[in-house]
């Protein structure tokens, strides 16, 4: 019986894994946009600010950002409601309201949903880490890129990017961590992770230590993990 | 003529008047020491030639071209504004090098980029990177830092950082060296060997204008000398004549200070 709740379990990991592996390529960079976007400084109404010296509501107006805006709203909506209902909402949401299942039917289609409601809400968190990682770089080293005639998009890549990853990578772990435990929630939908998996030996067997099983899993995946993220720290000591 | 023609500056921080109506002239190979108070606009100066705050009005003049003018804000472009920084280098007070980069790399990362937006770069790479390298090379060298080259920001101490941030500001073979309190942020054992690097350019007959509030150094090095006070240029001469003989009560009272308090070192 072991080996039989032992290879279930193993498939159920590789759906795991792969739902892990391809939030992480997609949230990873849709997250910078998102917190270049919250970052973004933008204001077209700011020319009213000259025919309007009194402050009140021409100066809020002129103060707006439209795409900083947008994008907090955005982030709140997102971090403000459970990552679950969300998975329901976009699995659901285009069938219900629109009555068109875009998803596709069978596993797949709940698949490729969860992966969307993932990335989603993922890359909101971790655009307020990039943005705490950007905004720690001191104003200091941009301006030095710009004296030496260097453009922004070279001042990014050259100079701030790297001591932005080397910043956010505590908190990244962190959240990268939850993200293994947060998959999860993908069961809500029926997609065969690991503890629904473990879970169905429950009703198919009678047997419920596969469902507790599933914790070792967990526990080596995050111990990987870990180790990774200790690596990676170490990589970056070498500047300060 | 003069290289450098900085005429009737304005800058504002709100209601406050930081720079008022500053206007002044540098020759070539001349170098300039601003000194007064903090508080006093000197920094921001420096900061408006380098294009990092805007003025709100005046002119800035290099070699008879216009860089910034407050009434032609269509000029003011950030892609017009990159290569018109290029006339002017920047030493902060704080080095600012980048903490990722080797010493050597700190000098060639700029150059680098720059070469490579040329149009015959790809034919000619390995002999245009190796022409950065040993320039950035002979730079160091010429800062006394040959062993050091190889070293992180964070092992150096804060005087060779400082010299290292001249040396990658004199990469960009600028037209204007720009120093904004570059030995403020170091001790009295540090100031020296940065000070000596920047007599010697100077003794080069580089172009500077340094902010500083080493008088003495400034006495000895500077050929002209601006003193600010509140957003204004008070008194601006000759430095031997400013420094030693003041004929304004305001900058009479600032030097009387400096060497009251013994700070007029040697």
């Amino acid at each position: 019986m072991f080996w039989t709740v032992n290879n279930a379990l193993l498939e159920a990991m590789g759906t795991t894994l792969q739902l892990f592996a391809l939030t992480l390529l997609f949230s990873l960079p849709l997250g910078l946009v998102i917190a270049f976007g919250s970052m973004s400084k933008w204001a077209p109404l700011r020319f009213l600010s000259r025919f309007f010296r009194v402050p009140g509501i021409f100066k809020g107006l002129a103060g707006f950002r439209p795409i900083h805006f947008l994008v907090d709203v955005v982030v709140w909506i997102i971090r403000g409601t459970p990552l679950m209902l969300q998975l329901l909402l976009i699995y659901f949401g285009p069938g219900l309201i629109f009555d068109n299942n875009i998803w596709g039917s069978g596993n797949g289609g709940r698949f490729v949903a969860t992966v969307a409601a993932f990335v989603l809400n993922y890359s909101c968190y971790f655009s307020v880490i990039y943005r705490g990682g950007i905004e720690g770089v001191p104003v200091g080293q941009r301006e030095a890129g710009q004296v030496l005639g260097m453009t922004r998009p070279q001042i990014f890549f050259k100079i701030t990017l790297l001591q932005m990853v080397k910043r956010i990578v505590p908190p990244m772990s962190n959240e990268i961590i939850t993200l293994v435990k947060d998959t999860s929630l993908a069961r809500i939908i029926a997609v065969s992770e690991l503890i629904k998996v473990g879970e169905s030996f429950m009703k198919s067997d009678g047997l419920i230590w596969p469902l507790f099983y599933t914790g070792v899993y967990y526990l080596v995946f995050v111990g990987v993990l870990t180790l990774l993220f200790g690596y990676v720290e170490r990589k970056l000591g070498y500047f300060r | 003529m003069s290289i450098l023609q900085v005429q009737n500056i304005q800058k504002h921080f709100g209601n406050v008047n930081v720079l008022h109506n500053i206007s002044f002239e540098l020759e070539k190979g001349q170098t300039l020491a601003i000194i007064g108070s903090s508080g006093s606009g000197k920094t921001t100066l420096l900061r408006c030639l380098n294009f990092l705050e805007t003025p709100d009005e005046g002119r800035i003049c290099v070699a008879g071209e216009t860089l910034f003018d407050a009434k032609d804000p269509a000029a003011q472009k950030e892609k017009e504004i990159r290569r018109k920084r290029l006339h002017f280098g920047m030493v902060f007070q704080s080095f600012h090098l980048f903490p990722q980069y080797t010493a050597l790399e700190n000098v060639m990362l700029a150059p680098e980029l720059l070469a490579k937006e040329e149009k015959d770069f790809k034919s000619r790479k390995k002999e245009i990177l190796q022409d950065i390298r040993s320039r950035a090379e002979d730079l160091l060298r010429q800062m006394g830092l040959e062993d050091r080259a190889s070293h992180y920001p964070h092992e150096l101490s804060g005087g060779q950082q400082q010299r290292v941030a001249i040396a990658r500001a004199l990469a960009m073979n600028p037209d204007i060296m720009c120093f904004d309190e570059p030995t403020s942020a170091l001790d009295p054992e540090l100031t020296g060997e940065v000070l000596k690097v920047i007599r010697g350019l100077s003794q080069a007959k580089t172009t500077m204008i340094i902010v500083t509030h080493e008088m003495a150094f400034a006495r000895d090095v500077a050929d002209r000398v601006i003193f600010m006070d509140n957003g204004v240029v008070v008194e601006q001469g000759e430095a031997r004549e400013v420094i030693d003989h003041p004929k304004e009560e305001r900058t009479k009272r600032f030097l009387a200070r400096y060497s009251a308090e013994g700070s007029m070192r040697t």
